[in-house]
């Protein structure tokens, strides 16, 4: 159950005993949110009063009085609208006239109660109110999570590049500084080394491009009728030098047409990131193994590979942005964790999805469905 | 000359140590994870550890720093980490005989000429 303040400030010493004893069993069911609020009531009898108690816990709904002695509703109005912004006002009137009304409403008043009211009366008020207040409180809640999800999706793209960055500046110093003796192969393998690592991170880089730019919907698409052959084909040529380092035989099982009506770089970056995972994630002499199935209103690509396989807690984890299997086997291997997370966000624009079965040691196999 | 037991999982940020530190002369054993560190430990005691904080979690270096104190007490642990700036979080890390029993903290990069000098004040001063 959530909770809001409320704080009723008049002089009336029965009006305030009113309001409390109307709202302090009082419980708000909220549908649209599937929840209920319960008061937390407090009263002042003056403007000043009510000012000071607000500075050291604002309540969320203020049910204000128009009329009082000393400092006015109307002041004390201007001041809450001014200084706490969020909290929302209900104005008690002994007249309704619109005059009231509208100046009201010019500094910030939510809502009117007219002087005399039922508890009945009261209680629909304070529920209006509460829904606006809990669902400001939900878009707030929402809206941290927003920056916490972006604040750690930050931290961990910070931390993926100063890693490479750091093996770089370890190794310039001492190509630099000759620290590592006068072997000039050490020298050289500092320099290839190097390279891979900036490589490493400018894949990094697009990877980072990519996802962005399908998450953000400005990928301009072309669709247009493919048969899905003819990209597994280009990608597995894109991958064959690859392949061919590792001693690995790559096969086509596709015997049918498999037409999807779909933008060719999106199937080019989806076919790249699973054949590059088939390889670099492979055994030397291994077989990387893609198979393309037409069905229904749809096409399967599936590519297994003959690799390290993974744990079933390793799968569980695999597709979060920056996720990558930490263990000795995949020590050597460079990624930039991003590569399933754009699969897969590729997948779903076709309203497809990715599953996979892995066996540790025995290979992967990821499973990707694209649909009409 | 020092044996040194080196504990990162960024081989190439190994490699560059260990180039500099054999060069210097001294004794380097590599660990790349966690287990990896237990595994070396088991078969001796170096003079200093260099040890990471984020491995295989975020905070893998800290069980394994409590765990070498408990083990060998009087073994120096040096402790490179980039966390207090990828957590954004301001906070200085003090060694602290309980919870972060290491001997010092080094933000990193730690360049490997860095990393030598300090390694030698280390056992320098047991």
């Amino acid at each position: 159950m959530e909770t809001l303040r409320l704080m009723v400030v008049d002089d009336e010493p029965g009006m305030r005993a009113g309001v409390i004893r109307a709202l302090h069993d009082y419980t708000v069911t909220l549908s649209d949110v599937n929840g209920h609020v319960g008061f937390e009531l407090d009263a002042a009898s003056t403007g000043e009063d009510a000012i000071e108690k607000i500075r050291t816990s604002p309540p969320d709904i203020l049910l204000l009085d128009h009329k009082l002695p000393g400092m006015s509703g109307l002041e004390v109005l201007e001041a809450v609208a001014r200084d706490w912004p969020q909290m929302l006002t209900v104005m008690i009137t002994a007249y309704a006239t619109l005059e009231t009304a509208i100046a009201a409403t010019k500094r910030g008043a939510y809502d009117f109660l007219a002087k005399p009211f039922t508890p009945d009366e009261l209680k629909s008020t304070i529920r209006k109110a509460a829904s606006r207040q809990i669902l400001a409180r939900q878009a707030r809640r929402l809206a941290q999570e927003k920056r916490q999800v972006r604040f750690q999706f930050i931290s961990m793209l910070a931390h993926e590049l100063k890693s490479p960055l750091s093996a770089i500046e370890g190794y310039l110093q001492i190509i630099r500084d000759k620290s590592a003796g006068s072997d000039p192969a050490a020298y050289a393998h500092m320099l290839d080394r190097s390279i891979v690592r900036s490589r490493q991170m400018r894949k990094l880089v697009n990877d980072l491009l990519d996802m962005t730019r399908i998450e953000s919907g400005q990928m301009s698409r072309e669709l247009v009728d493919l048969d899905l052959r003819d990209a597994v084909k280009a990608a597995i040529e894109t991958i064959a030098p690859a392949a061919a380092e590792k001693n690995l035989a790559v096969e086509l099982d596709a015997p049918q047409p498999a037409m999807l009506n779909a933008d060719r770089r999106e199937i080019d970056m989806l076919l790249n990131n699973l054949l590059s995972n088939a390889v670099k994630y492979n055994r030397p002499g291994g077989r990387v193994r893609v198979v393309l199935r037409a069905d229904g209103g749809g096409v399967t690509i599936e590519v297994s590979d003959t690799g390290i396989g993974m744990s079933a807690d390793e799968v569980s984890r695999l597709f979060s942005d920056f996720y990558r299997a930490r263990n000795a086997k995949t020590r050597d291997i460079l990624g930039s964790g991003l590569g399933l997370s754009i699969v897969r966000k590729l997948a779903l624009l076709y309203a497809g999805d990715v599953t996979v079965r892995s066996e540790p040691d025995k290979g992967s196999t990821f499973a990707v469905v694209l649909k009409q | 000359m020092a044996r040194i037991l080196l504990i990162d999982d960024d081989v190439d940020l190994i490699e560059g140590y260990q180039l500099v530190l054999s060069h210097r002369g001294h004794e380097v054993q590599a660990a790349y994870s966690a287990d990896e560190a237990r595994r070396v430990l088991r078969s001796g005691t170096p003079d200093v550890v260099v040890l990471d904080v984020m491995m295989e979690s975020q905070t893998a270096g800290f069980e394994l720093a409590r765990e070498i104190h408990a083990l060998c007490p009087a073994l120096p642990i040096l402790m490179t980490s980039g966390v207090h700036q990828a957590a954004g979080v301001p906070f200085r890390f003090e060694p602290d005989a309980d919870w972060l029993p290491v001997a010092k903290f080094l933000d990193k990069p730690v360049l490997p000429d860095a990393l030598a000098e300090e390694i030698e004040r280390t056992v320098g001063k047991k």
